[in-house]
């Protein structure tokens, strides 16, 4: 009895604590997103101060002859002007020109007409940047305008320099409060979070009566699993374990019941008879034959599925963050009114997920719609969408089904990196032996739902049963 | 560096970002309503059919969002709208009329009351989908609409409801129709806001993954219940707001407006549009009422009425009597001619425009940008002989 109350007890700990580690990881990251965006907000209204003061100035400045930034920017922007009106004109009369040579017209003839035309142009060009600028820089200075200049100047600049540094003041006291609060916050909660931790912690282990049902390194352990489809046994009494941190491939003939080994453990199918039992990150049993489909994906269980299913309407970095919607913390109505808090949060989703297509050197399809795009892409897309889940226990349904070699070569490689780089565990089923073969830690082979052979690649080649499945017996 | 130059830039920066904005269109529309408004109120002659016809398309604007939150992104049909509707409708009409209730009051309960129906509904549609769902939403509608019509205690019966003033916190005001055609355009605004936020949002990404695949959906952890749920409240709370805003205009409802017509129409108007843009929307709403209510009704053929065609059937002394009886028949028919032209554009649009006349105004745009575009380099070549 004290048992079964410690189990539950832990189970309504384990909520709050993830609900904090979440709220504490997304802060941290929330923090400076908030900080950059006030910079670049205070940056942006600097800047437009400062351009405001230059063109005060300027005029005064013209009038006293001084060559400052600005006045000569203003003479630079005249110029060009002029200079692209006459580029334009004198186009216009080369291609008269090119017209008139097409048209059987001698070169000297086309001199004569064509020549001081070019040269009157060009004269009119020089003197209209002439009188452009002289209007800008007026050849002698007057001593009471640069007095003038010199007092506007003092005053415009303090005051620019006041409301900069009152900006900037302000900036650094919303930063300061941010940060002070963001602190005391974040104390509070990691200080609730071991409180609770340690609560959690001193339940966990034996207490649970699951622990008895799966081996201390395993993540995922089938215990006599059976699936009736009516008469039809498609598994029987399937049991093997899933250790954390290797690739399990599962293997066997077509109709073997693979597949709905998969969909068992993801919930699709509920089990006729027998245990699925899950082991978290946090070190906790699950008895996945409590959890709904949608739940899984809370424990980080994420699969593929044999015939991609994407959301078609979507463009591909859209279809990760369908992936991502556990991961979301503002609710309903924060969406309704599009807070700023969503939009951070959307954006730093974005950003997570960008950073897993390149990973998988898949960014150049971000903005694609998946409808048309090669199957290998999308098979690459899925996998990329369970990383972008937080995995623990990667279910992968026949990944290198319609790739050709040097595509399943770089599958891979990808199913190494991932679960070295992301720690997470793979469970495979795939046809292609020579992946099986080259990339699995352990194989186990099935049967018409039913366990042949388990262990070491090489001990599944030589295994008799396995063979007999797939070539026919004797 | 110019500093004239550099802060025009801003300024033209400044003025893309709000033109740019996604929200923009939508003040532009309400802002465009309003000022109408104005100037009929300002006394420039807008004939008051013209009028009704705006409001009442804005009106269908509303619960046509609603509808398409659920038919485009949570890929359910629905053709119950029209007893949602008309429940505002008759929640306004009798709550104000007969118990005093404040409108503020009315919108609540009419948003609890949609939340229990959409529950409702949501539920059925867990076990029933497509076709099968829209007859059973479809016999709902029915229902109601028989309570609409036998509950004469309430509603008044086949007679209809007539609803000559608003309450405001315990007083009744009679409010001119010109604040009411403000109200709803400020409503429609907001709904628009709504709508663009609820399918940008992870909300409407579950839902467009719950259409597309829902067993991938589920497996990235999209509740498959909560979203149809949520999806038939949206859709239910938006066709509730229509009818209150619909009572408040109108004053006057009738269980027959609140026939299979009624949801039929809409769901066209949707299809239309196409039911995956909120322009898409508006345009679909536009041609399925607004073409109606402001062009058919208001072609007048008749020749005693007409003087353009008195005078083309004084051309022809010796068809005389024939012309006047083909034009006063064409008067009579112009009601059915508009179900004609619904039911070509229907299927005109179905067959070559899957995505909606939305779809079709796009790609006339490019089309018109990208020949603009030619026209223009075309002419840079002959004049100067070359591109840029």
């Amino acid at each position: 009895m004290g048992r079964k109350f410690d189990v539950l007890k832990r189970r309504i700990l384990m909520a709050p604590i993830r609900w904090l580690e979440s709220k504490i990881q997304f802060e941290t990251d929330y923090l400076p997103l908030k900080m950059e965006e006030s910079r670049e907000r205070v940056a942006r209204t600097v800047e437009t101060l400062r351009l405001r003061a230059n063109r005060k100035l300027a005029s005064s400045e013209r009038n006293a002859g001084i060559a400052s930034e600005a006045v000569l920017g203003m003479v630079q922007t005249a110029k060009l002007k002029v200079e692209k009106a006459y580029y334009w004109k004198r186009l216009a009369i080369l291609k008269q020109r090119s017209d008139a040579y097409r048209k059987n017209r001698s070169l000297a003839e086309l001199d004569e007409t064509f020549a001081p035309r070019l040269h009157e142009l060009e004269t009119q060009r020089l003197s209209a940047i002439e009188q452009a600028t002289i209007r800008l820089i007026p050849q002698e200075s007057d001593p009471s305008a640069i007095e003038a200049c010199d007092h506007l100047g003092r005053r415009v600049r303090s005051r620019l320099e006041r409301n900069e540094t009152m900006l900037w003041e302000e900036h650094d006291r919303h930063v300061v409060f941010w940060r002070q609060r963001f602190e005391t916050r974040i104390a509070l909660w990691k200080r609730l979070l071991a409180k609770l931790q340690s609560e959690a912690s001193k339940l966990q282990g034996q207490t649970s009566p699951l622990e008895t049902k799966i081996e201390p390194d395993a993540v995922l352990k089938l215990d006599q699993l059976s699936m009736h489809f009516g008469g039809l046994k498609a598994v029987d009494q399937l049991s093997f374990s899933v250790k954390r941190g290797e690739i399990f491939g599962l293997i066997g003939p077509n109709g073997a019941g693979k597949t709905t080994v998969f969909n068992c453990i993801t919930r699709f199918y509920k089990a006729t008879a027998g245990g699925l039992y899950y082991r978290g990150k946090d070190g906790d049993v699950v008895d996945l034959a409590t959890k709904k489909v949608h739940d899984v994906i809370r424990l980080g269980i994420v699969r593929t599925f044999q015939n991609v299913e994407m959301v078609w309407e979507l463009p591909i970095l859209e279809n990760l963050l369908v992936a991502a919607h556990t991961q979301y913390r503002t609710g309903f109505f924060g969406q309704l009114l599009a807070t700023p808090k969503l939009k951070r949060e959307e954006k730093l989703l974005r950003k997570k997920a960008m950073d897993v297509l390149e990973d998988l050197g898949l960014e150049v399809y971000a903005n694609f719609y998946p409808l048309g795009l090669p199957y290998g892409i999308l098979k690459k897309v899925e996998l990329a969408r369970t990383l972008m889940a937080n995995p623990d226990l990667i279910i992968l349904d026949e990944p290198a089904a319609g790739l050709n070699d040097t595509e399943t070569e770089q599958l891979k490689e990808v199913i190494r990196k991932i679960r070295d780089e992301y720690q997470a565990t793979i469970f495979l089923v795939e046809h292609d032996m020579g992946l099986v073969m080259d990339v699995c830690d352990t194989v186990c082979a099935i049967s018409f739902g039913k366990r042949l052979a388990i262990g070491k690649p090489a001990e599944i080649q030589t295994n008799k049963a396995v063979r007999e499945a797939y070539l026919g017996g004797e | 560096m110019d500093p004239r130059l550099r802060l025009r830039d801003q300024r033209k920066h400044q003025f893309q970002q709000i033109v740019h904005h996604p929200y923009f269109g939508f003040v532009l529309l309400g802002g465009l309503m309003l000022f109408v408004q104005l100037i009929q109120s300002l006394g420039v002659a807008i004939p008051v059919s013209i009028m009704r016809a705006f409001g009442l398309t804005m009106i269908y604007i509303v619960i046509g969002l609603g509808f398409a939150i659920l038919l485009g992104y949570a890929g359910l049909a629905s053709l119950g709208t029209a007893g949602f509707v008309g429940i505002g409708t008759y929640a306004l009409g009798y709550l104000t009329n007969a118990r005093g209730f404040s409108v503020g009051m009315v919108v609540f309960y009419s948003v609890l009351g949609a939340i229990i129906l959409g529950v409702v509904v949501g539920f059925i549609s867990l076990r029933i989908e497509g076709m099968y769902l829209a007859i059973i939403t479809l016999g709902l509608s029915e229902i109601l609409n028989e309570i609409f019509k036998n509950a004469v205690t309430i509603t008044n019966g086949t007679n209809g409801l007539l609803m000559p003033q608003l309450v405001f916190f315990g007083t009744y005001y009679t409010v001119s129709n010109e604040t009411v055609f403000a109200a709803i355009a400020v409503v429609l605004v907001l709904m628009m806001f709504f709508t663009f936020n609820i399918i940008k949002s992870p909300t409407g990404r579950a839902m467009l993954a719950m259409k597309n695949s829902e067993s991938a959906a589920q497996a990235m952890g999209v509740s498959v219940l909560k979203y149809r749920l949520l999806a038939f409240i949206i859709a239910t709370v938006f066709a509730l707001v229509g009818g209150i805003l619909y009572m408040s205009y109108i004053r006057y409802t009738i269980p027959t407006t609140w026939s299979l017509a009624f949801s039929l129409n809409l769901l066209a108007a949707v299809i239309v549009g196409g039911s995956r843009s909120i322009w898409g929307i508006v345009l679909g709403s536009f041609m399925i009422f607004g073409l109606d209510l402001a062009v058919f009704q208001r072609i007048i053929v008749t020749p005693d009425r007409n003087a353009a065609i008195a005078a083309f059937i004084e051309r022809f002394p010796e068809h005389q009597e024939a012309l006047r009886t083909f034009f006063v028949n064409l008067q009579q028919s112009l009601p059915v001619i508009t179900y004609i032209l619904n039911g070509l554009l229907i299927i005109l649009v179905v067959m070559f425009y899957p995505g909606g006349l939305y779809q079709l105004v796009l790609t006339i745009k490019t089309k018109l940008v990208t020949a603009w575009k030619n026209a223009v380099r075309k002419w840079k070549v002959r004049r100067y002989g070359q591109e840029v």
